[in-house]
């Protein structure tokens, strides 16, 4: 079959049919699904948050996504193409992933460290190629979009845990993704990088068409910057919709397992999460 | 976002703490992205090869009978154009330079390069700095193959390929899945795993080799504990060219690899979701590993650490990215191992100790050293 790797720029991103993942252990599948007959579409163009308490699946369904895990039954479509047949540079080039925490061991440079999103994109022996001017290029505007183009010489051991995260954002971008996908993209930051990072995403997403798609424990940060958010629960689909949809209180409760209070944020008059005293 | 400022690390210095702030002119593209050039990597890997060559015309002239480098030039360009080849058969010096040194010279380039490159190759694999084919087992591993081979059957050859390097293939080959699964059991990989479990690997082949070498004869097990504790002594040129195929065939395995290396290096899944056939670079990683591993083990036995200090001292040095890494270690490991195997020799001259000795006196305290850095702790 032929496959057609031209972004669609309308339809959607992703379409799941009945996708079910567990874990299986070294001697026995768990018999607990992490994601159980997930269907649903993600709209390209947009930004999707997904939420959920711990351990409802968020990161799996994220790693499923990017082809990093494989699900144990179901289909997932990126762009009318099924997952499953496409390789992993043809994912990579479409679909780029900025996982929760990065390992960090040997002394590359950012700049090196960033130059690697580039590695889908060449076709050498192996993977082996050089970077030219292109990829240069392409990597210090992500750096600069990220504020990190002045730390293109030191070394990915001695930033701090936020310069790593917008410098791992930048090797992303670098990947020249139609996808974004990233999980916990703020843990790590203070108040003015989640900020940053928030409006950087809104800004790639409204200037460039990128899909965007999130998993956040903040909910206020997803309540304000995404389209669409996704609630999960016990690897299922709670609900999906606009953030006044999903963030309500009787739903969160009932998520989330404890009593939240939800007012109208003062300037966007988007709903706004508090825990009680 | 507001425009930030130009801020440039000045190139002499590697402190991260001596930035200096330059006026936001147009920013070279050199020096704000100072990755991997085709002409850097020419120029190190050149100035590599030429430093190795020194150090094997400085090692030729080493031993019981020290020759001046006037005279090995003279000899080595006799020898390769074949002017002087009546004087080459007669001169005593010739004979110990050409069929003598330049042998076991050439043997310890081969063994020490191929070690460092295999010590790259596992560290990325197993996102692990300290890992080294000796100190996770898997040159234990490739001994007991050797062992068996040479315990049940010297001569056994199956169309001609000599059985020997074969079995020390498959016991690296087993020592490394094994490893390989106990460290990547559980969450991620764990620096002391992989390290404690390595010491009991060790430990369990080392009491099959004793085992062996306990009911065999007393000849023979004499030769092996010799042969095990890594020695370079008596090759010839028909068994170089051997040890040259199988280093040739796992070497251009990993150099294939390097890029796909610098990406393992990020985990599994990032790596995955980079483009990088995770599985595929594994399996051909693998067994490149266990046969330049089994090939080096099979024809000099056990050496310690260089595939550890090498790799490290070029990174400190030069750069972390694979592509450079590689070839340079490769270089500076046979550096590294013909000085080692000089010393050895010259010493006690005439007599001799195991190079194994030298290596690991030199290796094990840098190891130590190593896993009380503060980059050991991080890197967890």
């Amino acid at each position: 079959m032929i496959i057609d790797s031209e972004p669609k720029s309308s339809g959607p991103a992703y379409e799941l049919q009945g996708v079910t993942f567990r874990y299986a252990t070294r001697f026995h599948d768990t018999s607990v699904s992490v994601l159980k007959d997930l269907t649903c579409s993600i709209d390209s163009g947009k930004i999707l948050g997904i939420l959920g308490p711990n351990g409802s699946g968020k990161s799996t369904l994220l790693k499923l996504l990017a082809r990093v895990l494989r699900p144990r039954d179901g289909t997932i479509e990126l762009f009318g193409n099924p997952l499953s047949l496409l390789s992993q540079a043809d994912v990579a080039r479409q679909v780029a992933l900025v996982p929760q925490e990065t390992l960090q061991i040997f002394p590359f440079t950012i700049a090196e460290m960033v130059l690697m999103g580039r590695f889908p994109h060449h076709r050498g022996w192996g993977g082996w190629h050089w970077e030219d001017a292109d990829d240069w290029q392409i990597a210090r505007l992500a750096m600069e979009d990220l504020d990190v183009a002045h730390l293109g010489s030191r070394l990915v051991t001695d930033v701090s845990g936020g310069e790593r995260q917008r410098a791992v954002i930048a090797r992303a971008l670098t990947q020249q993704p139609q996808v974004l996908l990233l999980d916990e993209p703020t843990a790590f930051l203070d108040l003015h990088h989640q900020l940053d990072i928030a409006r950087i995403l809104r800004r790639l997403n409204r200037e460039r068409g990128l899909t965007v798609i999130l998993v956040s424990h903040d909910l206020n940060l997803a309540g304000q910057y995404c389209d669409r958010l996704m609630l999960l629960h016990h690897g299922q689909i709670v609900e999906v919709g606009s953030p006044g949809e999903v963030i309500r209180p009787d739903l969160l409760e009932s998520v989330y397992g404890c009593q939240v209070l939800v007012d109208r944020h003062p300037q966007s008059g988007l709903p706004r999460v508090s825990l009680p005293v | 976002m507001a425009k930030v400022p130009a801020l440039i690390i000045s190139p002499s210095s590697k402190e991260p703490d001596k930035v200096v702030q330059l006026p936001p002119a147009r920013p070279m593209p050199g020096s704000l992205l100072p990755s991997l050039t085709i002409r850097r990597w020419c120029l190190w890997v050149s100035v590599s090869f030429l430093l190795a060559v020194g150090a094997l015309l400085t090692c030729l002239g080493f031993g019981t009978e020290s020759v001046a480098s006037s005279r090995i030039w003279s000899i080595l360009v006799g020898a390769i154009l074949g002017t002087e080849s009546i004087r080459v058969e007669t001169d005593p010096t010739a004979v110990i330079l050409l069929q003598v040194r330049l042998p076991r010279v050439l043997l310890a380039f081969f063994v020490g390069g191929s070690l460092a490159m295999v010590g790259v190759a596992l560290q990325a694999l197993l996102r692990n700095p300290l890992a080294d084919p000796f100190i996770i087992g898997i040159s234990s591993g490739a001994a007991l193959g050797a062992a068996i081979a040479l315990l049940f059957g010297v001569g056994l050859s199956v169309w001609s390929v000599s059985a020997l390097p074969v079995c020390a293939f498959a016991g690296a080959l087993l020592a490394l899945l094994i490893i390989y699964r106990i460290s990547s059991g559980g969450h991620g990989f764990s620096i002391y795993t992989l390290l404690l479990a390595g010491v009991v690997l060790n430990a369990i082949f080392s009491a099959f080799i004793m085992f062996l070498t306990s009911v065999a004869d007393p000849n023979r097990a004499f030769g092996m504990y010799a042969w095990l504790m890594g020695s370079l002594t008596g090759p010839d040129f028909s068994t170089l060219g051997v040890l040259a195929l199988y280093l040739g065939i796992g070497l251009t395995v990993l150099a294939t690899q390097a890029q796909s290396l610098n990406l393992l290096t990020l985990g599994e899944e990032t790596a995955r979701s980079l483009g990088v056939e995770v599985e595929r670079v594994k399996k051909l990683v693998f067994v490149a590993a266990a046969l330049l591993t089994g090939a080096v083990v099979s024809f000099s036995g056990i050496i310690g650490f260089v595939g550890l200090i090498v790799p490290h001292a070029v990174r400190l040095v030069l750069s972390a990215d694979h592509r450079l890494l590689l070839p340079v270690a490769g270089f500076a490991g046979g550096m590294f191992l013909m000085l080692a195997d000089t010393v050895a020799r010259t010493v006690l001259s005439p007599g001799e100790f195991p190079v194994g000795v030298v290596t690991a006196l030199v290796g094990g305290p840098v190891f130590l050293y190593l896993l009380t850095t503060r980059n050991m702790r991080a890197g967890i």
